[in-house]
């Protein structure tokens, strides 16, 4: 059975996607059912800062195995795996921004 | 200080011409179809010096075939590495036919074992990589597409530097007719990969997100900031010419906070040298746009700087006047 993020988490993501990649939607106009990248057109450059402002408002880092499109493109998955990763207590990740 | 613009993406997809308009083969077909068919098979078994004959016996007809595109790119060689038109066209001459033998030590890549005919005369600097590599956040190659660059990352692949080679999928080739596209881009493509196995296409979704997983399982990814544009180019002075470079490259160094070692690979696979550069030393920003303005410059003028000293060893002086901007 497919994991399932909590809805609070859910909705953080929602408006770090519409928000880090400046779209014109609200972050209440994707279903929590939505692959980001059929909602909006997304290049590679763009993942990357959809992940990076994920990290950020999330305070963790997605292990190198999670970098792949199903799963950044994929709310629910995404959603269950910051729950996962708060539980433990990940660290925060350095970057130069 | 030059200050980097940026443009809109769609300005760096040059328009394919369309098929109706192509001959049915040019001359440009007739040599890749030798070059991917008899002579590929035979790279498979013959050595290396018989290989290089063959290039030799080649190299007066390219030379003549090319003499118009030589002869263009002149000018601009002229002006960028301010020698003189006749420099400029023995650097033009010597460009083509190292461009012709590093195609040909791209078929020797292709053989089941094909180290132990890469004669590495030396690798200067390492301990700059092996620095970077320390830092534990994955290392950037900045690599320009000089002829020597594909052997050397085969040979560092050996010799346990495995580096994930960021690439163009398609090749561009406007002196291609029906016979070409039909049957010459697919084998390219294909021989493309073979050459380097450990690669990934600028044009895949994920092609960052893969870049961000090898560096931050701290491994190494070669990028070569000289080549074509993806998306979201940025305008940019280089060599003397208005082009469009890759940002890319910028937002996964300022998000993943890995080094950059510039890496200057000359020669050919019977002798060839490595030589790494100290990291470049990054200026940290909040936002993408301060990040490539304040960093940028000193990327291009590494690179520049290395074309310039090694002009016949750079294999992009005639793409780069239809690339322009």
């Amino acid at each position: 059975m497919a994991r399932v993020g909590s809805r609070e988490t859910l909705d953080r993501i929602r408006r770090v996607f519409v928000a880090s990649l400046h779209l014109n939607l609200r972050a209440e106009d994707l279903a929590y059912e939505d692959k980001l990248d059929e909602v909006a057109a997304l290049d590679s450059v763009a993942l990357l800062e959809f992940v990076a402002a994920l990290e950020k408002e999330f305070e963790f880092t997605l292990e190198p195995e999670m970098l792949t499109i199903e799963v950044v493109r994929d709310l629910q998955q995404l959603a269950a795996y910051i729950d996962e990763q708060s539980v433990q207590g990940r660290p925060r990740p350095e970057s130069r921004a | 200080m030059r200050t980097p613009e940026a443009v809109p993406t769609s300005a760096s997809a040059a328009s394919p011409q369309p098929r109706a308009t192509l001959p049915l083969f040019t001359a440009n077909d007739l040599l890749w179809l030798v070059y991917f068919y008899p002579i590929c098979w035979l790279a498979r078994i013959l050595p290396r010096s018989f290989l290089y004959a063959i290039g030799k016996l080649v190299d007066p007809i390219v030379q003549i075939h090319l003499h118009d595109r030589k002869e263009k790119v002149v000018p601009w060689i002229a002006e960028a590495c301010g020698v003189t038109a006749g420099r400029a066209r023995e650097i033009a001459r010597r460009s083509l036919t190292n461009n012709l033998f590093g195609t040909l030590d791209d078929l020797l890549l292709l053989r089941p074992s094909p180290e132990g005919m890469l004669c590495c005369q030396g690798v200067e600097g390492r301990h700059h990589l092996e620095s970077a590599i320390a830092r534990g956040k994955g290392v950037i190659l900045l690599v320009g597409h000089f002829f020597a660059s594909r052997i050397a990352l085969r040979y560092l692949a050996k010799h346990g530097y495995e580096t994930l080679s960021v690439r163009n999928r398609q090749p561009s080739n406007a002196a291609e007719g029906r016979l070409g596209r039909r049957f010459v881009r697919a084998r390219r493509s294909e021989v493309q990969q073979r050459v380097l196995p450990d690669h990934v296409y600028v044009q895949d979704p994920e092609c960052t997100l893969k870049i961000m997983r090898r560096l931050r399982a701290g491994g190494l990814a070669a990028v070569q900031l000289d080549g074509r544009a993806g998306t979201n180019p940025l305008e940019y002075s280089f060599l003397g010419m208005r082009r469009h470079l890759a940002s890319g490259t910028f937002e996964i160094v300022r998000l993943s906070d890995c080094a950059v070692v510039p890496m200057l690979c000359l020669g050919r696979s019977d002798g060839f040298r490595i030589r790494f550069e100290p990291a470049l030393e990054i200026v940290p920003a909040t936002s993408r746009d301060a990040f490539v303005c304040a960093n940028l410059p000193r990327f291009v003028t590494v690179m520049e700087r290395q074309i310039i000293a090694n002009p016949e060893e750079w294999r992009l002086w005639n793409p780069y006047l239809a690339w322009r901007v």
